[in-house]
């Protein structure tokens, strides 16, 4: 029942993990021997401890029912370990001089099926991050706002038929920032790289954005100041056809308050907090155009060719840089599909 | 994927680490001067001291340093903002850009970020003249993305780099005032333990 479900999730949304999150915990060879009698164990445990710690693995138990982790296989030969054991101060008498070498996590297991797959091999402590399990089951968001995310995805569709019908664009793709905090639209983008190769949908609506705080750098739209909400990230034709089309969505973003040095404020700071649905997998440029831009989410229709964010490479994963965001994908994939043949 | 397409990288120097200095023409020297230039007129400007030209055929076709604070757009890059110099220069003279692109040699004081790298290598220009590293964004020493695109571009760094990391030190010291403020802190330690392990 919850496994027909899951299937269900995964063909409307599915999430691109880190690839340590996806790959099995890697693996080190240690030296492992056996206690001679079952009382010295915690005695056993308390000097190995002591005289011979291994900072690397302090994710592992150092016993598996009368078994113990020496050290981490180095070159010394199996015969050769308990004459360095002796050397660091510690009685091996207690030990049957068995040495072995097996295989054990060499990290700390991430999730529940890296540490039931690594426990199996020696007892792995794990601590279980319930958002990171979540995202690694595919269960983050429930149904309702599956339809939500579904909704924006729709409105992106529309913003890359729009450029396509109005000969705007010569491809149909869309992209639209929200804000989830006031569950608004902030910007729309859609590609215009006839005009200049570095217009993709992302870049266009990240610069719509910026209009919306008193910034911008490429066409600006008239303002419309009557709203409450600030429509400078929306070109005016397209509002009026998407107010039409979704009369339950919400248009604009919060007002932006001025920043100066010795006035901090708390509006908007570049997209931070936003969330991205765009028809196609953005492209490596894009993709570290919304980590410059400090988003929050991703969630894409069909993956590109040329594709950042899982198909090429994943750039919300990498590990140095000081910003990431979630990805999601297959989110209206159909539709988004059927764009090509607009 | 096939080894034989690994091409694109013999025409890529190999990894220059920020204190090797690279053997400039006068010319080049000279182009670099004017990188930095703008540079410092970004600093000036409470900008990201980052600074670049475009040069095609020796002469300077585009000029740009940072305005990610003054566009509140971090998407504008002195490199970028120098792309599109050169869209409406083609534009203007009704040249087609990717031509031109493909004989632009590209100088700029940091290591274009893994966008701006991306940006570059697309538009395949011929070559990227760069001072220091970038830590936290670089395209290739953050994260190589020459690796995936495989680019005709040849990338060579290391010239004035210490003088144009000071630049950014300068620059972080007095803090990004765009930032909100937990970011500046944020920001500001990330830069000081990154740059200390130069
Ligand atoms: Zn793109
Ligand atoms: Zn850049």
């Amino acid at each position: 029942m919850s496994c027909a479900k899951k299937i269900k999730l995964d063909e409307k949304i599915l999430p691109i993990l880190a690839d340590d999150l996806l790959e099995d915990t890697p693996l080190v060879e240690v030296f492992v021997d056996s206690i001679k009698d079952q009382k010295t164990i915690s005695k056993v445990v308390k000097d190995l401890n002591a005289s011979c710690p291994i900072p690397e693995l302090t994710h592992l138990k150092r016993i598996k029912a009368k078994e113990i982790l020496l050290l981490i296989k180095n070159n010394l030969e199996k015969q050769q370990v308990h004459e360095y054991l002796k050397s660091n101060g510690f009685n091996v008498s207690l030990l049957c001089n068995q040495i072995r070498i097996v295989s054990v996590a060499k990290i700390a297991p991430k999730t529940k099926t890296q540490h039931a797959k690594v426990n199996q091999l020696w007892p792995c402590n794990f601590h279980s991050d319930k958002y990171i399990e979540k995202l690694s089951t595919n269960t983050l968001f429930d149904h309702s706002e599956i339809l939500e995310h579904q909704l924006y995805m729709k409105v992106a569709i529309e913003v890359a038929r729009y450029s396509k019908q109005n000969k705007i664009a010569h491809f149909s793709k869309g992209v639209v920032i929200v804000d989830p905090k006031i569950k608004s639209i902030v910007a729309l983008g859609y590609s215009v790289t006839h005009e200049n190769p570095c217009k993709h949908a992302p870049m266009i609506a990240i610069d719509n954005v910026a209009k919306t705080q008193n910034g911008g750098a490429w066409n600006n739209y008239e303002q419309l100041t009557t709203t409450k909400l600030n429509l400078c990230g929306i070109h005016p034709k397209l509002y009026t056809l998407l107010q039409e089309k979704f009369p339950q969505i919400t248009f604009g973003a919060s007002r932006f308050k001025g920043k100066s040095i010795k006035e901090p404020s708390d509006g908007p700071y570049l997209c931070t907090g936003y969330c991205v649905y765009s028809t196609h997998e953005p492209c490596i440029m894009c993709a570290m155009a919304l980590v410059h831009s400090r988003v929050k989410r991703v969630f894409y229709g069909v993956k590109t060719n040329n594709g950042g964010l899982g198909t090429l490479c994943k750039v919300h994963t990498v590990k140095d840089l000081n910003h990431h965001y979630e990805v999601f994908t297959k989110l209206c994939q159909d539709e988004c599909e059927s764009l090509k043949d607009v | 994927m096939n080894e034989g397409t690994k091409q694109g990288q013999i025409h890529n120097s190999p990894p220059i680490m920020s204190r090797d200095i690279i053997n400039l023409t006068d010319h080049e020297k000279f182009f670099m001067e004017k990188a930095f230039s703008f540079a410092k007129e970004a600093l000036g400007n409470q900008e990201v001291p980052v600074g670049c030209i475009f040069v095609h055929k020796n002469e300077i076709l585009a000029v740009g340093r940072n305005e990610v604070n003054e566009t509140k757009s971090a998407t504008r890059h002195a490199e970028m903002i120098c792309i599109d110099q050169i869209v409406n220069y083609s534009k203007e003279n009704s040249k087609n850009y990717m031509e031109i692109f493909r004989e632009i040699d590209v100088f700029v004081t940091v290591e274009p970020c893994i966008m701006c790298a991306a940006a570059l290598y697309n538009l395949k220009v011929r070559s990227v003249t760069f001072g220091c590293r970038n830590d936290r964004f670089g395209g290739s020493t953050v994260f190589d993305v020459a690796e995936i695109l495989k680019p005709v571009t040849i990338v060579k760094g290391g010239y004035r780099s210490e003088e144009a990391m000071q630049l950014l030190k300068d620059f972080y010291k007095g803090q990004n005032p765009n930032a909100p403020e937990s970011k500046v802190k944020k920001k500001k330690s990330d830069v000081d333990v990154k740059q200390d392990s130069l």
